[in-house]
């Protein structure tokens, strides 16, 4: 794998899904740090200068996940890695966040949706094609 | 004796030329006035609406043809004979002018007056009865305006809109709520409908009048006039059929729906809410079985061992929440049986510790009652009762503090038992407070990590206490305890 990401944080409050993913991607070579909230996730991610980042979204809050991201993706370090946000809240659920209108894209600052559980290939397909945004 | 035909009046100041007519008269059953001059005859005729009124021409005081224009002014159906001995050309036409039926020369014979009387009095009986008609005809008149104004208002009044269409596509009627609903100042009949009706009630009303004889029936569609839920409305256009099966125009009318669809979005982010709800336990059990069966990945059985455990105790929360799940709906659906007994509620509050007792021991919690004597007794259903208690002390138990305890007390407050459930626990921010009761919220922050719950157990409870007309209120400082009290109604029939 030729992947320049090497070290990815997941942040996840559901402690099952967190030491799941964990273990997928460590078996798959990344090395993971991990956070269970959204205000552990900012501080791992100063801390630890990831190279991607995947976030859950229904934490403490509905949209803790977007608030994290945001927060990131205002970073010049976060401006340059992928950030995903992952959830179960999907179409088919009815949760529709597709930034469509301007104040959404101002908003929603992730670089992709995740559905769970994730599929590693998809993921990792997700990482290779990423290319910062120049904004 | 036979009935009488009518009644006549007899003006003459000749005494026995009107005792002779009046004598004549009476014989064929008429019913006779007389009156000896021509200010008597004005006096009787304005006063009764005579049959017929026979007058003499030439009286002392008054003139007959005055006589004749006073009683025709008030009673124009009077038919009125004019009767004298100087007949002439003139007085005939003036007479005839004045709406004198006919005149009788003097002298008369029997014959010739009863013959001439009979001639007026079926006059006076066909213009009796065009008047009847005529007066009939314009009640039924009035009757059908009234009626049409009636129509009218109803149809003014309704908040549904209404509004018709001919068969050229214009406006033939329609109400005040349909301007509003479609933001029009005004329209005017003969306006062209299409114009000014949105788009999609166009597109029917055009589908309804087409050739194609089966796509002229009822369509209804529900349009968003005004964005952000502001104003729905659900429009039906019904074709109005001819004999012939032509149409001869449409009704649209137009339905205020915003609450129903409201109700319809809480209803679907619900929904939506369960779904995530069932969704998350579900990818967390298969996650683990994923990661068992991967080859991929090694795990030590000691870890596999621990990932089914785990996965069990997923599903039985997936099975708390689709209890919690059907309890709220029967609730909301009242078809849940009550069985409404005498409940002593310490006895209550015993069963449920006893219920908890293992909760209670692994976390060293000690629960303390104060019941106040005589101890109140409730009527209501047990089982819902116990759900209340049972809720509240094991959510007093999970967010206790390790070796935390919990006090229950009851007490009379007026003409309501008061349930004060406190624990000494880790407490809420307000913020957490305030969405307590709602349906899925579960407070999550560095302390409730951990804790299970499916976020529909307090909203259970207050969904029970309520519909006993009770209230329950919360009070807690973060980090120092929570306290819930409940007002429930004592019964006192």
């Amino acid at each position: 794998m030729d992947l320049l990401v090497k070290k990815i944080l997941l942040v996840d409050d559901d402690i099952d899904l967190l030491e799941q993913n964990k273990l997928i991607l460590l078996s798959k070579g990344f090395q993971v740090v991990t956070g269970e909230s959204g205000a552990e996730g900012w501080s791992l991610f100063q801390k630890e200068k990831p190279d991607a980042c995947i976030v859950d979204l229904i934490m403490e809050q509905m949209d803790s996940g977007f608030v994290l991201t945001h927060r990131i993706k205002k970073t010049e370090h976060g401006k340059k890695i992928p950030v995903f946000i992952l959830t179960s809240a999907t179409y088919e659920t009815g949760f529709k966040f597709s930034a469509s209108t301007e104040e959404e894209k101002e908003w929603i600052k992730c670089d992709g949706i995740l559905h769970k559980p994730v599929v590693v290939e998809e993921l990792i397909t997700k990482l290779e094609n990423f290319t910062p945004k120049t904004n | 004796m036979s009935e009488t035909k009518g009644k006549i009046l007899v003006v003459d100041d000749e005494k026995g030329l009107r005792i002779g007519t009046q004598r004549l008269l009476e014989d064929e059953n008429f019913l006779v006035d007389t009156a000896e001059n021509g200010e008597q005859g004005i006096r009787l005729g304005i006063a009764s609406d005579y049959d017929i009124a026979i007058i003499d021409l030439k009286m002392p005081d008054v003139d007959g043809l005055e006589v004749l224009k006073q009683i025709k002014s008030i009673h124009p159906n009077t038919i009125c004979f004019i009767a004298t001995a100087y007949a002439s050309y003139e007085t005939a036409i003036e007479s005839t002018r004045l709406g004198a039926y006919g005149y009788i020369p003097k002298p008369f014979t029997p014959d010739e007056l009863i013959y001439q009387v009979e001639q007026g009095f079926r006059q006076r009986q066909l213009v009796v009865e065009s008047e009847l008609l005529k007066k009939e005809r314009e009640e039924n008149l009035i009757e059908i305006a009234s009626e049409k104004s009636r129509l009218n208002t109803i149809i003014k009044a309704i908040s549904d809109g209404v509004l018709v269409i001919n068969r050229i596509g214009e406006l033939v009627y329609f109400n005040t709520a349909a301007l509003k609903y479609f933001d029009l100042d005004s329209l005017s009949i003969g306006d062209s409908a299409l114009k000014h009706l949105p788009a999609p009630i166009v597109e029917i009303i055009k589908k309804i009048y087409s050739p194609d004889q089966s796509l002229q029936k009822t369509y209804s569609i529900q349009l968003e006039l005004k964005s952000n839920n502001a104003l729905f409305v659900e429009s039906t256009c019904t074709p109005i059929l001819q004999n012939d099966k032509s149409i001869a125009g449409v009704v649209v009318v137009i339905k205020n729906i915003t609450e129903f669809k409201k109700i319809e979005q809480i209803k679907s982010q619900f929904v939506s809410m369960v779904a995530h709800e069932l969704k998350t336990p579900m990818a967390a059990v298969q996650g683990f079985l994923n990661i068992i069966l991967d080859d991929t990945i090694s795990i030590p059985y000691d870890t596999q061992r621990d990932y089914l455990v785990r996965s069990v105790i997923r599903l039985k929360s997936l099975t708390d929440l689709v209890n919690d799940l059907l309890d709220i709906s029967r609730m909301e659906l009242k078809t849940k049986q009550r069985e409404i007994t005498e409940i002593k509620l310490d006895e209550i509050v015993h069963s449920v510790s006893q219920m908890l007792e293992l909760e209670l021991k692994k976390k060293g919690v000690t629960l303390i009652t104060h019941f106040e004597e005589p101890m109140p007794t409730i009527k209501a259903d047990a089982n819902e009762i116990n759900r209340v208690f049972t809720n509240l002390i094991s959510n007093a138990i999970k967010y206790n503090k390790d070796k935390g305890k919990i006090d229950i007390n009851i007490s009379h407050s007026g003409s309501y038992v008061l349930i004060q459930i406190s624990d000494s626990g880790i407490g809420m921010k307000t913020e957490e407070k305030n969405r307590l009761f709602q349906e899925f919220y579960r407070a999550k922050n560095e302390k409730t990590r951990g804790i299970s719950g499916t976020g529909l157990g307090l909203s259970i409870v207050k969904k029970i206490v309520e519909s006993y007309y009770g209230k329950i209120e919360v009070e807690s400082e973060y980090g120092s305890g929570t306290t819930f009290k409940i007002h429930f109604p004592i019964n006192t029939n």
